[in-house]
């Protein structure tokens, strides 16, 4: 047998190191990812191009609810089935059992994964509200920029909680990915006459409690903040509610191995 | 705690005492004590559902024993899992990285994530150091095998843990391969790392160990030496029934455990 050494001394991680380098890896496999890219920008921008073109414009809210109905696009996709899809994805590879070895708390782990998408969805509404001011002549003063892009951060709550309770009830990934397309659909596609009496006003009122609804109208209201009003602090509390919820459900049945 | 006991604790890089694990009503690991001597390198041998992945999964944190403890080097794991991880290094039975990333940025990953910051160049030298220097900008899938548990042997010793963890390191590799893997194990070895590895091959057990425990239905059988294993138990009839000549330690094995396949 070999003459051996002692092995050298320990020096365990900073925190700001471990997510560092979990923040640069997320981002780097985010920016590979095409179809991410795709759902990210073309979407959201698709949908707000023909509702400006659309001759029905007005019976869905206006211009406003237009671009609120982008936003609420792209987040939804960006939750739903990006951010669903990778975790279910690297959970089945194992890629968080590796992760979960190391010194990173586990809480790191997911904390990197929200924050890449939340800059996504951020990065997006800055796109699409670039685009409504060309397409739809929608400016607005600063403070409703600022604002809107925090209903924004609010918004992704709801919809990364559904995306996370869609995981934490579902293991395999192409279930995953079937589930998260079936509810996308509906999540969103309520918002969609959240403002609109085109089908009636139970509808309506239907449209506007779903989670879609709620996020329109939260939008809507932040990229107005001179009409801000009850229906908008409604719909801020409904979010904040389904967020809890779905984020509840996720983070209680959600497992780091489908093994 | 004595100051005799204190000693004896400071020399041991891995210290499991009457560990238990279950799964809903099913005992996985039933009451498994072990300790691991600083530079020594102890095999596990079980066969399929024995309880091996179970009490490493325990000491790699990945699942919370029943009861028991757990102490790496002077760390209690309970206590302090953050610093019991930051001591250990772990190559997992499958194990997989992020599908996007390149092998110089996983190695970059988790270089950072055990605090040990690495330029391009240092990580370079690494992988030339395992022969994957030509290898360095593709994707993990793309690797072979034996390429993947050198990358995830690399991964695991990145920041020279004191004690490496191995769950079957050389399954599915060829021949070449696993001499190859066995050969850095005995690297780790003699720069002072202490291995706790996993195997259903009685040859790995024999050319790399020092010291193997048998387990089956989650209890250490037996523990010793490979050729003490033999000595120990050449005599017992289940092993005399099995063994066609001169006692290996695969008789022991198979005489300890039953011939019966496992899932």
């Amino acid at each position: 047998m070999s003459s051996q050494t002692s092995a050298p001394p320990v020096h365990p991680p900073t925190l700001s190191g471990i997510l560092r380098a979990l923040l640069e890896a997320d981002f780097t496999v985010q920016l590979r990812n095409g179809r991410a890219l795709t759902l990210t920008f073309l979407l959201p921008l698709v949908l707000l191009y023909g509702l400006s073109a659309g001759k029905r414009r007005a019976q869905l809210g206006g211009p406003i609810v237009d671009v609120a109905l982008a936003l609420t696009l792209g987040i939804a996709s960006i939750a739903i089935l990006g951010y669903t899809a990778s975790v279910a994805r690297d959970r089945e590879l194992g890629v968080f059992q590796r992760l979960r070895v190391t010194p990173a708390p586990t809480w790191t782990i997911m904390l990197s994964r929200l924050a890449v998408q939340i800059v996504s969805m951020l990065v997006m509404s800055v796109v699409v509200l670039v685009a409504a001011a060309v397409v739809e002549n929608v400016t607005l003063d600063p403070a409703a920029y600022l604002l809107t892009l925090l209903a924004v951060i609010f918004s992704s709550a709801v919809f990364l909680g559904v995306g996370q309770a869609l995981v934490g009830l579902i293991k395999s990934p192409d279930a995953v990915n079937a589930v998260g397309r079936l509810s996308y659909l509906p999540l969103f596609a309520l918002g969609l006459f959240a403002h609109s009496t085109i089908f009636g006003t139970t509808f309506e009122t239907i449209a506007r409690w779903s989670p879609g609804g709620a996020v329109v109208t939260l939008l809507a209201g932040a990229m107005q903040p001179a009409a801000w009003s009850a229906d908008t602090w409604w719909a801020l509390l409904a979010s904040v509610f389904y967020a809890v919820v779905f984020a509840g459900i996720g983070i209680r049945w959600f497992q780091w191995s489908t093994r | 705690m004595s100051s005799t006991a204190e000693t004896a604790t400071h020399h041991l890089a891995l210290q499991v005492e009457d560990l238990h694990v279950s799964y809903g009503p099913k005992r996985a690991v039933d009451g498994v004590s072990l300790e691991i001597n600083e530079g020594e390198i102890f095999g596990l041998l079980g066969p399929n559902g024995a309880g091996k992945t179970s009490t490493l999964s325990a000491i790699e944190g990945l699942l919370r024993p029943d009861s028991g403890s757990i102490r790496i080097g002077d760390v209690d794991a309970a206590a302090n899992p953050t610093a019991a991880k930051a001591r250990m290094g772990v190559q997992l039975q499958s194990t997989s990285f992020q599908s996007n990333l390149t092998i110089r940025e996983i190695v970059r990953l988790y270089a950072g994530l055990y605090g040990v910051p690495l330029s391009r160049a240092e990580i370079e030298d690494l992988l030339a150091d395992i022969h994957l220097g030509e290898e360095a900008s593709k994707r993990f899938s793309q690797l072979s095998g034996g390429q993947q548990k050198r990358v995830s042997l690399l991964i695991a010793t990145i920041h020279n843990p004191p004690l490496v963890l191995l769950d079957e390191p050389t399954a599915g590799l060829d021949p070449q391969a696993r001499r190859q893997l066995w050969h850095r194990i005995e690297r780790l070895r003699d720069t002072g790392r202490s291995i706790l590895l996993t195997t259903h091959s009685m040859e790995e057990a024999q050319a790399v160990c020092h010291r193997v425990a048998i387990i089956d239905h989650g209890k250490l059988l037996t523990v010793d030496t490979p050729a003490g294993l033999i000595e120990k138990h050449k005599d017992d009839p289940r092993v005399r029934k099995v063994a066609h000549g001169q006692v290996t330690l695969d008789d022991v094995f198979i005489g300890l455990t039953g011939s019966e396949l496992r899932d």
